[in-house]
Protein backbone atom coordinates (compact mmCIF):
# COMPACT_ATOMS: atom_id res chain seq x y z
CA UNK A 1 0.00 0.00 0.00
CA UNK A 2 3.06 2.02 0.95
CA UNK A 3 5.01 1.55 -2.07
CA UNK A 4 1.88 2.15 -4.42
CA UNK A 5 1.24 5.47 -2.94
CA UNK A 6 4.33 6.54 -4.31
CA UNK A 7 4.26 4.69 -7.06
CA UNK A 8 1.36 6.41 -7.95
CA UNK A 9 2.75 10.03 -6.46
CA UNK A 10 5.41 9.91 -8.61
CA UNK A 11 3.77 9.09 -11.95
CA UNK A 12 1.68 12.10 -11.65
CA UNK A 13 4.40 13.99 -11.03
CA UNK A 14 6.54 12.50 -13.80
CA UNK A 15 3.57 13.29 -15.88
CA UNK A 16 3.04 16.75 -14.69
CA UNK A 17 6.77 17.80 -14.89
CA UNK A 18 7.29 15.81 -18.43
CA UNK A 19 3.98 17.87 -19.70
CA UNK A 20 5.72 21.63 -18.68
CA UNK A 21 8.84 20.79 -20.17
CA UNK A 22 7.03 19.89 -23.44
CA UNK A 23 5.12 23.30 -22.83
CA UNK A 24 8.47 24.78 -22.63
CA UNK A 25 9.76 22.91 -25.81
CA UNK A 26 6.48 23.09 -27.76
CA UNK A 27 6.37 27.11 -27.26
CA UNK A 28 10.32 28.05 -26.65
CA UNK A 29 9.56 29.24 -23.17
CA UNK A 30 12.43 30.78 -21.39
CA UNK A 31 14.37 29.12 -17.90
CA UNK A 32 12.70 32.25 -16.55
CA UNK A 33 8.98 30.90 -17.26
CA UNK A 34 9.44 26.84 -17.41
CA UNK A 35 12.99 26.16 -16.33
CA UNK A 36 14.81 23.65 -17.81
CA UNK A 37 15.89 20.27 -16.54
CA UNK A 38 19.14 20.77 -16.00
CA UNK A 39 18.06 23.86 -14.01
CA UNK A 40 15.82 21.67 -11.67
CA UNK A 41 18.45 19.25 -10.74
CA UNK A 42 20.70 21.78 -9.99
CA UNK A 43 18.08 23.65 -7.69
CA UNK A 44 17.11 20.33 -6.55
CA UNK A 45 20.54 20.01 -5.11
CA UNK A 46 20.69 23.56 -4.07
CA UNK A 47 18.16 23.84 -2.01
CA UNK A 48 17.20 20.40 -1.13
CA UNK A 49 18.30 20.44 2.33
CA UNK A 50 16.32 23.30 3.35
CA UNK A 51 13.29 22.12 1.39
CA UNK A 52 13.10 18.83 3.14
CA UNK A 53 13.35 20.46 7.21
CA UNK A 54 11.02 23.19 6.10
CA UNK A 55 8.75 20.02 4.64
CA UNK A 56 9.62 18.10 8.18
CA UNK A 57 8.50 20.87 9.59
CA UNK A 58 5.09 21.36 7.83
CA UNK A 59 4.59 17.79 8.26
CA UNK A 60 4.90 17.60 11.90
CA UNK A 61 2.24 20.92 12.01
CA UNK A 62 0.08 18.40 9.56
CA UNK A 63 0.48 15.22 12.17
CA UNK A 64 -0.49 16.80 15.22
CA UNK A 65 -3.30 18.88 13.71
CA UNK A 66 -4.42 15.83 12.28
CA UNK A 67 -4.73 14.30 16.04
CA UNK A 68 -6.37 17.19 16.99
CA UNK A 69 -8.68 17.19 14.54
CA UNK A 70 -9.21 13.27 15.21
CA UNK A 71 -9.60 13.18 18.71
CA UNK A 72 -11.87 16.13 18.56
CA UNK A 73 -14.41 14.18 15.71
CA UNK A 74 -14.17 11.58 17.31
CA UNK A 75 -15.38 12.99 20.40
CA UNK A 76 -17.86 15.40 19.00
CA UNK A 77 -19.29 12.52 16.63
CA UNK A 78 -19.61 9.95 19.52
CA UNK A 79 -21.71 12.53 21.97
CA UNK A 80 -23.26 13.38 18.24
CA UNK A 81 -24.64 10.11 17.14
CA UNK A 82 -27.59 9.76 19.59
CA UNK A 83 -31.13 11.09 18.42
CA UNK A 84 -31.38 13.30 21.04
CA UNK A 85 -31.94 16.85 20.77
CA UNK A 86 -28.35 17.28 22.05
CA UNK A 87 -27.44 14.72 19.35
CA UNK A 88 -29.36 16.56 16.61
CA UNK A 89 -27.97 19.98 17.52
CA UNK A 90 -24.63 18.90 17.17
CA UNK A 91 -25.05 17.40 13.72
CA UNK A 92 -26.74 20.18 12.15
CA UNK A 93 -24.05 22.81 14.04
CA UNK A 94 -21.45 20.58 12.00
CA UNK A 95 -23.60 20.31 8.81
CA UNK A 96 -23.98 24.20 8.57
CA UNK A 97 -20.70 25.04 9.87
CA UNK A 98 -18.72 23.28 7.38
CA UNK A 99 -20.12 24.82 4.79
CA UNK A 100 -18.28 27.88 5.60
CA UNK A 101 -14.88 28.00 4.19
CA UNK A 102 -12.64 27.93 7.38
CA UNK A 103 -9.37 29.06 5.16
CA UNK A 104 -11.41 32.63 5.44
CA UNK A 105 -11.31 32.33 8.71
CA UNK A 106 -7.44 31.74 8.28
CA UNK A 107 -6.81 35.82 8.54
CA UNK A 108 -8.74 36.60 12.09
CA UNK A 109 -6.44 33.74 13.40
CA UNK A 110 -3.36 35.14 12.55
CA UNK A 111 -4.17 38.61 13.85
CA UNK A 112 -5.27 37.09 16.96
CA UNK A 113 -2.61 34.52 17.57
CA UNK A 114 0.48 36.16 15.30
CA UNK A 115 2.07 33.86 12.67
CA UNK A 116 3.30 31.23 15.28
CA UNK A 117 3.06 27.64 15.09
CA UNK A 118 -0.43 27.61 17.24
CA UNK A 119 -1.73 29.56 14.09
CA UNK A 120 -0.77 26.88 11.59
CA UNK A 121 -2.06 24.36 13.96
CA UNK A 122 -5.07 25.45 14.78
CA UNK A 123 -5.54 25.79 10.93
CA UNK A 124 -4.33 22.70 9.81
CA UNK A 125 -7.07 20.95 12.38
CA UNK A 126 -10.06 23.20 11.33
CA UNK A 127 -9.73 22.18 7.43
CA UNK A 128 -9.24 18.72 7.93
CA UNK A 129 -11.62 18.62 10.93
CA UNK A 130 -15.05 19.01 9.65
CA UNK A 131 -14.65 16.30 6.86
CA UNK A 132 -13.73 14.18 9.27
CA UNK A 133 -16.30 15.28 11.66
CA UNK A 134 -19.34 14.56 9.18
CA UNK A 135 -18.05 11.17 8.40
CA UNK A 136 -17.09 9.92 12.34
CA UNK A 137 -20.87 11.47 12.83
CA UNK A 138 -22.38 9.19 9.58
CA UNK A 139 -20.68 6.01 11.44
CA UNK A 140 -21.44 6.89 14.90
CA UNK A 141 -25.32 7.46 14.39
CA UNK A 142 -26.22 4.69 12.06
CA UNK A 143 -26.96 1.82 14.71
CA UNK A 144 -25.76 -1.59 13.07
CA UNK A 145 -28.97 -3.13 14.17
CA UNK A 146 -28.35 -7.07 13.73
CA UNK A 147 -25.26 -7.28 15.98
CA UNK A 148 -26.64 -4.14 18.33
CA UNK A 149 -29.96 -5.58 19.00
CA UNK A 150 -28.96 -8.17 21.72
CA UNK A 151 -26.91 -5.65 23.44
CA UNK A 152 -29.95 -3.47 23.79
CA UNK A 153 -33.04 -6.04 24.44
CA UNK A 154 -30.55 -7.69 27.17
CA UNK A 155 -30.07 -4.23 28.56
CA UNK A 156 -26.12 -5.09 28.21
CA UNK A 157 -25.81 -2.23 26.01
CA UNK A 158 -23.53 0.86 27.19
CA UNK A 159 -22.13 3.67 25.15
CA UNK A 160 -18.24 2.65 25.28
CA UNK A 161 -19.75 -0.91 23.58
CA UNK A 162 -21.75 1.11 20.75
CA UNK A 163 -18.97 3.15 19.82
CA UNK A 164 -16.79 -0.14 19.75
CA UNK A 165 -19.43 -1.89 17.46
CA UNK A 166 -19.61 1.00 15.33
CA UNK A 167 -16.43 1.43 14.61
CA UNK A 168 -15.39 -2.00 14.21
CA UNK A 169 -18.31 -2.58 11.81
CA UNK A 170 -16.80 0.93 9.67
CA UNK A 171 -13.49 0.59 10.27
CA UNK A 172 -12.12 0.60 6.64
CA UNK A 173 -14.14 3.64 6.37
CA UNK A 174 -12.53 5.28 8.96
CA UNK A 175 -9.28 4.05 7.76
CA UNK A 176 -9.96 5.75 4.39
CA UNK A 177 -11.13 8.79 6.23
CA UNK A 178 -8.58 9.57 8.01
CA UNK A 179 -6.14 8.69 5.65
CA UNK A 180 -7.97 11.14 3.44
CA UNK A 181 -7.97 13.51 5.73
CA UNK A 182 -4.23 13.79 6.25
CA UNK A 183 -3.88 15.53 2.61
CA UNK A 184 -6.63 18.01 3.83
CA UNK A 185 -4.18 18.70 7.40
CA UNK A 186 -1.67 19.26 5.25
CA UNK A 187 -3.11 21.68 2.72
CA UNK A 188 -4.44 23.66 5.85
CA UNK A 189 -1.25 23.96 7.13
CA UNK A 190 0.26 25.05 3.71
CA UNK A 191 -2.23 27.44 3.16
CA UNK A 192 -1.43 28.92 6.41
CA UNK A 193 1.91 29.03 6.01
CA UNK A 194 1.48 30.52 2.55
CA UNK A 195 -0.62 33.55 3.92
CA UNK A 196 1.03 34.44 7.18
CA UNK A 197 3.48 32.06 8.79
CA UNK A 198 7.18 32.64 9.05
CA UNK A 199 8.20 28.65 8.98
CA UNK A 200 7.38 25.52 7.11
CA UNK A 201 7.53 24.46 2.92
CA UNK A 202 4.15 26.84 2.48
CA UNK A 203 6.67 29.64 3.34
CA UNK A 204 9.60 28.77 1.18
CA UNK A 205 6.65 27.95 -1.45
CA UNK A 206 6.05 32.25 -0.42
CA UNK A 207 9.75 33.01 -1.19
CA UNK A 208 10.15 31.41 -4.09
CA UNK A 209 6.74 32.86 -5.70
CA UNK A 210 7.95 36.41 -4.60
CA UNK A 211 11.52 35.58 -6.56
CA UNK A 212 9.33 33.55 -9.71
CA UNK A 213 11.29 30.66 -9.33
CA UNK A 214 9.28 27.73 -10.65
CA UNK A 215 12.35 25.11 -10.11
CA UNK A 216 12.20 25.76 -6.22
CA UNK A 217 8.29 25.63 -6.27
CA UNK A 218 8.75 21.90 -8.37
CA UNK A 219 10.90 20.90 -5.63
CA UNK A 220 8.91 22.03 -2.87
CA UNK A 221 5.72 20.21 -4.48
CA UNK A 222 7.66 17.29 -5.24
CA UNK A 223 8.52 17.07 -1.39
CA UNK A 224 5.00 17.73 -0.16
CA UNK A 225 3.91 15.06 -2.35
CA UNK A 226 6.84 12.27 -1.50
CA UNK A 227 6.20 12.77 2.16
CA UNK A 228 2.22 13.45 2.45
CA UNK A 229 2.33 9.69 -0.06
CA UNK A 230 4.46 8.35 3.13
CA UNK A 231 2.08 9.20 5.20
CA UNK A 232 -0.63 8.78 3.59
CA UNK A 233 0.54 5.20 2.71
CA UNK A 234 1.57 4.33 6.56
CA UNK A 235 -2.07 5.30 7.79
CA UNK A 236 -3.21 2.86 5.49
CA UNK A 237 -1.02 0.29 6.40
CA UNK A 238 -1.76 0.93 10.44
CA UNK A 239 -5.44 0.90 9.41
CA UNK A 240 -5.41 -2.44 7.98
CA UNK A 241 -2.90 -4.01 10.54
CA UNK A 242 -5.28 -2.79 13.22
CA UNK A 243 -8.45 -4.25 11.71
CA UNK A 244 -6.49 -7.88 11.28
CA UNK A 245 -5.21 -7.51 14.61
CA UNK A 246 -8.15 -6.59 16.22
CA UNK A 247 -10.70 -9.79 13.82
CA UNK A 248 -7.96 -12.56 13.82
CA UNK A 249 -6.53 -12.15 16.86
CA UNK A 250 -9.50 -12.09 19.25
CA UNK A 251 -11.39 -14.28 16.37
CA UNK A 252 -8.93 -16.84 16.26
CA UNK A 253 -8.57 -17.40 20.18
CA UNK A 254 -11.58 -17.64 22.73
CA UNK A 255 -9.16 -15.92 25.36
CA UNK B 1 -47.86 -16.14 33.62
CA UNK B 2 -50.29 -14.93 30.14
CA UNK B 3 -49.98 -13.11 26.95
CA UNK B 4 -53.12 -11.53 25.80
CA UNK B 5 -53.24 -9.08 22.93
CA UNK B 6 -56.48 -7.04 23.11
CA UNK B 7 -58.01 -5.12 19.74
CA UNK B 8 -54.67 -4.63 18.66
CA UNK B 9 -53.72 -2.29 15.97
CA UNK B 10 -50.53 -1.60 14.12
CA UNK B 11 -49.40 0.84 11.03
CA UNK B 12 -45.95 1.35 9.91
CA UNK B 13 -45.92 5.16 9.83
CA UNK B 14 -44.29 5.16 6.16
CA UNK B 15 -47.65 2.78 5.11
CA UNK B 16 -51.37 3.76 4.97
CA UNK B 17 -52.11 -0.22 5.81
CA UNK B 18 -52.52 -1.59 8.84
CA UNK B 19 -50.19 -4.81 9.48
CA UNK B 20 -52.02 -5.75 12.54
CA UNK B 21 -55.80 -5.14 12.68
CA UNK B 22 -57.92 -6.28 15.74
CA UNK B 23 -55.84 -8.39 16.82
CA UNK B 24 -56.95 -10.00 20.11
CA UNK B 25 -55.60 -13.66 21.83
CA UNK B 26 -55.09 -14.82 25.19
CA UNK B 27 -52.11 -17.65 25.36
CA UNK B 28 -51.67 -18.83 29.41
CA UNK B 29 -49.12 -20.19 31.15
CA UNK B 30 -45.37 -21.32 30.23
CA UNK B 31 -45.01 -23.45 27.02
CA UNK B 32 -43.88 -23.89 23.50
CA UNK B 33 -46.16 -21.67 21.28
CA UNK B 34 -45.97 -20.36 18.05
CA UNK B 35 -47.02 -17.98 15.74
CA UNK B 36 -47.77 -19.17 11.93
CA UNK B 37 -48.54 -17.56 8.74
CA UNK B 38 -47.77 -16.39 5.63
CA UNK B 39 -45.06 -13.79 4.53
CA UNK B 40 -45.98 -10.08 5.38
CA UNK B 41 -49.00 -11.08 7.85
CA UNK B 42 -47.29 -9.32 10.50
CA UNK B 43 -45.78 -11.82 12.46
CA UNK B 44 -42.52 -10.10 13.09
CA UNK B 45 -44.70 -7.08 13.49
CA UNK B 46 -46.56 -8.54 16.68
CA UNK B 47 -43.21 -9.98 18.37
CA UNK B 48 -41.42 -6.67 18.03
CA UNK B 49 -44.72 -5.02 19.78
CA UNK B 50 -45.04 -7.43 22.53
CA UNK B 51 -41.29 -6.90 23.16
CA UNK B 52 -41.78 -3.75 23.41
CA UNK B 53 -39.39 -2.38 20.27
CA UNK B 54 -42.19 -0.10 18.82
CA UNK B 55 -45.21 1.47 21.46
CA UNK B 56 -46.75 3.02 17.97
CA UNK B 57 -50.01 0.57 18.33
CA UNK B 58 -54.02 0.71 19.96
CA UNK B 59 -54.89 -1.75 22.06
CA UNK B 60 -53.86 -3.23 24.61
CA UNK B 61 -51.01 -6.12 25.20
CA UNK B 62 -51.05 -7.72 28.55
CA UNK B 63 -47.84 -9.57 29.72
CA UNK B 64 -48.75 -10.75 32.98
CA UNK B 65 -45.94 -12.21 35.18
CA UNK B 66 -43.63 -11.37 32.06
CA UNK B 67 -41.23 -9.13 33.57
CA UNK B 68 -38.58 -9.68 31.04
CA UNK B 69 -39.22 -10.59 27.40
CA UNK B 70 -36.17 -11.28 24.72
CA UNK B 71 -36.89 -11.10 21.05
CA UNK B 72 -34.26 -13.23 18.83
CA UNK B 73 -34.11 -13.42 15.15
CA UNK B 74 -32.59 -15.19 12.74
CA UNK B 75 -30.14 -12.26 10.85
CA UNK B 76 -28.58 -11.50 14.26
CA UNK B 77 -24.44 -11.35 14.31
CA UNK B 78 -21.95 -11.52 16.81
CA UNK B 79 -19.57 -8.88 17.26
CA UNK B 80 -16.43 -9.10 14.53
CA UNK B 81 -13.84 -8.73 16.95
CA UNK B 82 -14.49 -11.82 19.05
CA UNK B 83 -14.58 -15.62 18.81
CA UNK B 84 -17.91 -17.68 19.30
CA UNK B 85 -16.69 -18.95 22.52
CA UNK B 86 -15.50 -16.15 23.82
CA UNK B 87 -18.46 -14.11 23.28
CA UNK B 88 -20.62 -16.67 24.98
CA UNK B 89 -18.29 -16.73 28.07
CA UNK B 90 -18.47 -12.62 27.92
CA UNK B 91 -22.32 -12.61 27.70
CA UNK B 92 -23.19 -15.70 29.90
CA UNK B 93 -24.34 -14.27 33.51
CA UNK B 94 -22.85 -15.35 36.73
CA UNK B 95 -23.96 -19.45 37.80
CA UNK B 96 -25.48 -19.94 34.52
CA UNK B 97 -21.92 -21.40 33.12
CA UNK B 98 -22.85 -25.25 33.64
CA UNK B 99 -26.20 -24.65 31.31
CA UNK B 100 -23.74 -23.01 29.00
CA UNK B 101 -22.08 -26.18 28.32
CA UNK B 102 -24.70 -28.16 28.40
CA UNK B 103 -26.46 -25.80 25.64
CA UNK B 104 -23.34 -26.04 23.83
CA UNK B 105 -23.45 -30.06 23.66
CA UNK B 106 -27.06 -30.09 22.76
CA UNK B 107 -26.91 -27.64 20.00
CA UNK B 108 -23.68 -29.21 18.80
CA UNK B 109 -21.43 -26.43 18.73
CA UNK B 110 -18.57 -27.64 20.47
CA UNK B 111 -16.66 -28.03 17.17
CA UNK B 112 -17.17 -23.87 16.38
CA UNK B 113 -16.57 -22.10 19.76
CA UNK B 114 -12.75 -21.00 18.44
CA UNK B 115 -13.93 -20.04 15.10
CA UNK B 116 -15.18 -16.16 14.02
CA UNK B 117 -18.94 -15.46 13.62
CA UNK B 118 -18.38 -14.42 10.25
CA UNK B 119 -16.88 -17.67 9.11
CA UNK B 120 -19.71 -20.13 9.95
CA UNK B 121 -22.53 -21.26 8.03
CA UNK B 122 -26.75 -19.53 8.21
CA UNK B 123 -27.49 -22.10 10.69
CA UNK B 124 -24.35 -22.50 12.94
CA UNK B 125 -24.95 -18.59 13.48
CA UNK B 126 -28.51 -19.32 14.26
CA UNK B 127 -27.45 -21.93 16.98
CA UNK B 128 -25.00 -19.40 18.32
CA UNK B 129 -27.62 -16.81 18.75
CA UNK B 130 -29.82 -18.57 20.35
CA UNK B 131 -27.76 -20.02 22.92
CA UNK B 132 -26.95 -16.61 24.09
CA UNK B 133 -30.62 -15.58 24.48
CA UNK B 134 -31.56 -18.80 25.73
CA UNK B 135 -28.79 -17.83 28.75
CA UNK B 136 -30.13 -14.61 29.78
CA UNK B 137 -32.46 -14.28 32.92
CA UNK B 138 -36.06 -14.38 30.62
CA UNK B 139 -39.93 -15.14 31.39
CA UNK B 140 -40.60 -14.57 27.57
CA UNK B 141 -38.10 -15.24 24.49
CA UNK B 142 -39.62 -14.59 21.00
CA UNK B 143 -37.88 -17.06 18.35
CA UNK B 144 -38.22 -15.79 15.00
CA UNK B 145 -37.27 -18.17 12.87
CA UNK B 146 -34.35 -18.43 15.02
CA UNK B 147 -34.02 -22.40 14.02
CA UNK B 148 -33.88 -21.54 10.28
CA UNK B 149 -30.91 -23.16 7.95
CA UNK B 150 -30.64 -25.33 11.12
CA UNK B 151 -31.49 -29.03 9.50
CA UNK B 152 -34.68 -31.03 10.41
CA UNK B 153 -33.11 -33.49 13.13
CA UNK B 154 -30.87 -30.95 14.95
CA UNK B 155 -33.50 -28.69 15.27
CA UNK B 156 -36.28 -31.67 16.55
CA UNK B 157 -33.46 -32.01 19.40
CA UNK B 158 -32.84 -28.49 20.13
CA UNK B 159 -36.96 -27.65 20.84
CA UNK B 160 -37.36 -30.44 22.16
CA UNK B 161 -34.55 -29.84 24.65
CA UNK B 162 -35.70 -26.08 25.04
CA UNK B 163 -38.65 -27.14 26.37
CA UNK B 164 -37.65 -29.55 28.74
CA UNK B 165 -35.38 -27.34 30.07
CA UNK B 166 -36.85 -24.27 29.94
CA UNK B 167 -40.49 -25.50 31.61
CA UNK B 168 -41.11 -22.64 32.94
CA UNK B 169 -41.00 -20.34 30.77
CA UNK B 170 -43.17 -18.96 27.86
CA UNK B 171 -41.84 -18.88 23.86
CA UNK B 172 -43.65 -17.56 20.95
CA UNK B 173 -41.60 -19.33 18.27
CA UNK B 174 -42.26 -17.54 14.92
CA UNK B 175 -42.05 -20.43 12.12
CA UNK B 176 -43.11 -21.42 8.61
CA UNK B 177 -42.43 -25.12 9.12
CA UNK B 178 -45.67 -26.65 9.59
CA UNK B 179 -44.55 -30.22 10.52
CA UNK B 180 -42.81 -28.56 13.74
CA UNK B 181 -45.28 -25.91 15.03
CA UNK B 182 -47.78 -28.48 14.66
CA UNK B 183 -45.91 -31.05 16.68
CA UNK B 184 -43.78 -29.32 19.49
CA UNK B 185 -45.73 -26.48 19.94
CA UNK B 186 -48.56 -26.03 22.86
CA UNK B 187 -50.46 -23.11 20.86
CA UNK B 188 -50.43 -21.58 17.42
CA UNK B 189 -51.49 -18.47 17.01
CA UNK B 190 -52.31 -18.64 13.25
CA UNK B 191 -52.69 -15.46 10.74
CA UNK B 192 -54.81 -15.82 8.04
CA UNK B 193 -53.94 -14.20 4.20
CA UNK B 194 -53.48 -10.63 4.28
CA UNK B 195 -55.82 -10.72 1.22
CA UNK B 196 -58.25 -13.40 2.64
CA UNK B 197 -61.25 -12.23 5.41
CA UNK B 198 -60.02 -14.73 7.74
CA UNK B 199 -58.41 -13.40 10.47
CA UNK B 200 -56.19 -14.54 13.42
CA UNK B 201 -57.24 -17.89 15.50
CA UNK B 202 -55.14 -20.31 18.22
CA UNK B 203 -55.15 -23.45 17.43
CA UNK B 204 -53.84 -26.65 19.48
CA UNK B 205 -50.70 -27.93 18.60
CA UNK B 206 -49.42 -31.78 19.62
CA UNK B 207 -47.12 -30.28 22.12
CA UNK B 208 -44.69 -33.57 22.03
CA UNK B 209 -42.23 -34.12 24.39
CA UNK B 210 -39.09 -36.00 25.04
CA UNK B 211 -39.35 -39.15 24.32
CA UNK B 212 -42.71 -38.84 22.24
CA UNK B 213 -44.36 -41.67 20.28
CA UNK B 214 -45.91 -39.65 16.72
CA UNK B 215 -49.77 -40.16 16.22
CA UNK B 216 -49.97 -39.59 12.47
CA UNK B 217 -53.20 -39.11 12.71
CA UNK B 218 -54.20 -36.20 15.37
CA UNK B 219 -50.68 -34.37 13.63
CA UNK B 220 -52.21 -34.45 9.92
CA UNK B 221 -55.38 -33.12 11.51
CA UNK B 222 -53.24 -30.22 13.28
CA UNK B 223 -51.78 -29.73 10.37
CA UNK B 224 -55.13 -29.65 8.25
CA UNK B 225 -56.61 -27.00 11.15
CA UNK B 226 -53.83 -25.16 10.58
CA UNK B 227 -53.76 -25.13 6.33
CA UNK B 228 -57.64 -23.94 6.76
CA UNK B 229 -57.29 -21.23 9.26
CA UNK B 230 -54.44 -19.48 7.17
Amino acid sequence: MLFRRIYQFLIVYSIGLISLLLIKTALSLSDYVIPGFGLILETFQEVFDTYFLDAMNTMSVTVLGQCVSIALAFGVGIAGRRSSWMGSFIKVTAYNIQAYPIVALAPIIFILLGDGFISRLLIASMICYFPLLLSVLGIMATPVEDIEHFYIITGRMRWQLEVKIRAFENLSKLTTVISGSATLAMAGTIVAEFIAANAGIGYSIRVALYQSDLAKILIALFLIGIIISIYQGCLETLGEQIKTRWSVSKGGNPR
Amino acid sequence: MHLECKNLNFTYPENDVPVIQNLSFLIKNPGFNAVFGPSGVGKTSLAKLIAKMDTHFTGTIVTQDMDIILYSYNQERLPGWSGTGSHLDKVTPEGKHPLKDQLIDIFELKPILRSRFSKLSMGQQNRINLVRYLLQDFDLLIMDESLANVDEKLRETIILSIKDLFADKMFLYISHNLMEVSSFCREILVFGKPSGNKTCSIIQGRDYIKGYAPDKQSLDRTMLEIMNAV
